[in-house]
Formats: C-alpha cells, structure tokens, sequence
C-alpha cells in the first residue's frame, strides 16, 4: 500500500504543478475533509454494531454462529484460538449481509487475534485479508439503490453475473491462498532441516544461529501452531 | 429479503437476552464503548488514504492511466469505458461510486456497459481500503503473496462476470 500510496501523490501532485498549482493543496485538503466525514459516521456505525455484537457475545447467540460456520472456518483457519475464530465467524457473516462497516470492527479484532502481534502476517491473516477482500456480498444493495436511482428498469438484472463474480473470485483467492501456504510451509521444513544439519556438524554454525535465538524459537512455535 | 433479515436477528437476539435473564443494555454500552477508540487508531489511515485517492482523481492522473490502461482491460475482455472504474475500486469505495455514478449517467444503467460496472462494483471490495484498515490495530504489516492474489483473483472474476452477462 505505501507504494501505491507514493506513487499516486508523487505522479498526481506533479501533474497538478503543471496544470493547476492551487489545486494540489485544496483537493488533499478536501479528501482529508471528507475522510473526517466519513470517519463521523462510522464512528457512530461501529458504535451501533459493536454493541450489538457484545449483546450477541454475551447471549451466547455469537457462540452459536461460529460454531455453525466452524467447519468451514477450521478448513480456513487451522490452527486458530477459538475467540479468533468467533471474530472471524461475525466477520464472515456481516460480510456475506453486505454490512461491510458491521463487518469492519470484527475484521480488525479478527487480525488482531490470528496475528499474534507478529509483524509478517501469518497463513490464517493472509486469509482473512484475501476472503474479506474478494468480498463474499449476496446483496450489492449500495449498487442496487445507485440503479434505482437511475431509473434503471431492472435494478437487480445483474445479480446472476455478479453472484458468479463474487463467486469465482472467492474460490480462487482462498485456493491460490492455500497453495502459496503449502508451497511456503514446505520452504520453511526445508530451511529447518538444514538449520539442524547445521548444528550437528560445525559448532561454529551453532554458535551463529543461536546468536539469534528469538528467530529460531519463532520458527518452531510457528511450526508447533501449524502442526496443531 | 435482507431487509428483514438484520431485524428479525435483532429482535431475536434481544428476546433471547430477556428469557436468559441477562441485561442487553449494560452490554450494547459496553461495546459501544470501543468504536472511538477504535476510531482513532483507523483515523489517520482513513485520511491518509483518502487525501491520496482526491487528489489522484482531481490532477486527471487516474483518468490519464485509465486511458493507458484502457487496452488492456479490453483485451480482458472488459469495456474500456470502465477501466477507471476498475482502478479506483480497489482504492476506495466513495470515489468509485462516484466512478459508478458517472458511468451511469453517461452510459445508463440497463445498458451493457452499465451492467458490466454493476458487475465490477458489486462484486469486487476496496482491497487496498480493506486490508490498511483491517491491520490498523496491530503490528502485523507484511503481507506476502495476500494482495497480489485478492487483486488477481478480482480481476478474473470480474472478467467471469462479464462474460456470463454476455451469455445471458
């Protein structure tokens, strides 16, 4: 993102050099406007479903959809707590009602759980990012009301395709997910092995890896998790 | 349909908080509690993305790319006219409806080209919007091979979509 980030502002803020030098300032000024407008409302939206989440935590009625969803979940997530899990069950759920800012909130304690403060992310964040980001909605209301608005005389004419879109595109992104997990975790056995080769013959070798003992003892607690 | 869904959930949720004896109020204040603190650890993302994206838009460099762009996308199978819809989608979910309005307008929604960003739109999320806001919270940064494969996954998908319209 930090890249895109900086080529978008470079490439835009040197156009606007040229064209219309007043214009730079205002228009970041505008979109940061419209960011403290945008984030007025979610406040006030993650307030109302935070809430609501919490009565569904502690009714016990949150437990009960993620143990409906567990099967899908732990095919998804293997090797994940179960609090992790019930974020990503109400994440998944508002997702697929098309309540993207409902699902935010969950989304982001989700992470915060599966992660485990690690800063590369992990096969179980990689994903929740790539699930939530092919979007799994059933109802694209916001682009069905946008129709309406138009006068379009069959607002919901493109559901069919849309569906088969959102689809496919989920299917592909967890089974391109899974892949990459494989192929990664298979590279990891490889450079383990040859971590402990490493220490059988040269004590020196030994020596150099347990220079760096937070890196190894990462590498075999992340094995542990994903044995389990 | 999903009109009554979230109600019907609602009000079972809180009829259930009843029998169980368990008091619905002091919860919802409670977790209503955090979305300001939440709030502001996803401010600064939310600024710093969206002031990139308006100014992305109003210097014409995201029409000039999605011109450039444009070939490509047909190749793909998708309309041209759409390209600049394709590239901000992923960016952010008010410019590209904005995008979305435009295309409507112009081209009018019952049309192919309305129908395909239709398509687009609703089927697709703002990946890079999503996945900033989602790591906001904690210190995982690194995402590996997530993103290029949420962005390749949506571009087939939406290619998928469009070519079942033309089916249908």
């Amino acid at each position: 993102m930090s890249k895109i980030w900086l080529i978008m502002l470079i490439s835009s803020v040197s156009t606007l050099l040229f064209v219309n030098p007043a214009g730079a300032v205002e228009a970041m000024l505008v979109g940061s406007n419209s960011a403290l407008t945008l984030a007025m409302t979610l406040v006030a939206t993650y307030g109302f479903w935070l809430g609501f989440f919490a009565v569904l935590e502690k009714t016990g009625i949150a437990d009960l959809i993620s143990r409906l969803l567990r099967p899908v979940i732990r095919f998804l997530f293997g090797g994940s707590s179960d609090e992790a899990q019930k974020y990503v069950a109400m994440n998944m759920s508002a997702n697929l009602l098309g309540l993207g800012n409902a699902a935010t909130p969950m989304g982001i304690k989700a992470v915060e759980l599966l992660g485990n403060n690690e800063e590369r992310a992990n096969d179980n964040v990689k994903m929740l990012i790539i699930i939530s980001s092919t979007s799994l909605q059933l109802l694209p209301s916001t682009v069905i009301s946008m129709r309406i608005a138009h006068h379009s005389a069959f607002p919901t004419a493109f559901l069919l395709a849309c569906t088969v879109a959102t689809v496919c595109s989920t299917l592909i992104g967890v089974a391109l997910c899974k892949i990459f997990a494989k192929l990664g975790s298979k590279n990891s056995t490889g450079y383990r092995k040859n971590l402990g080769s490493c220490h059988k013959k040269a004590n020196t070798y030994a020596q150099f890896i347990d220079a760096s003992p937070t890196n190894s003892t990462k590498l075999k607690t992340s094995r542990a998790q994903k044995n389990e | 349909m999903s009109k009554y869904v979230i109600p019907i959930i609602f009000l079972t949720v809180l009829v259930t908080a009843f029998f169980r004896k368990k008091d619905p109020y002091s919860y919802f204040v409670e977790g209503s509690r955090s979305a300001l603190s939440l709030m502001l650890e996803v401010f600064p993302y939310l600024l710093t993305i969206m002031m990139a994206v308006e100014v992305f838009k109003v210097s014409g460099v995201s029409g000039f790319v999605a011109n450039l762009t444009a070939p490509i996308f047909r190749l793909m199978g998708l309309p041209a006219e759409l390209s600049e819809l394709m590239l901000l989608r992923p960016l952010s979910g008010a410019g590209s409806l904005a995008v979305l309005d435009d295309i409507f307008a112009t081209y009018g929604a019952d049309t192919y080209i309305g129908n395909c960003a239709s398509v687009i739109y609703g089927s697709s999320e703002t990946i890079f919007y999503v996945s900033t806001i989602y790591l906001s919270k904690c210190k995982t940064k690194k995402l590996g091979y997530a993103l290029p494969v949420a962005v390749f996954s949506t571009v087939i998908g939406c290619i998928i979509g469009c070519a079942v319209l033309r089916i249908c």
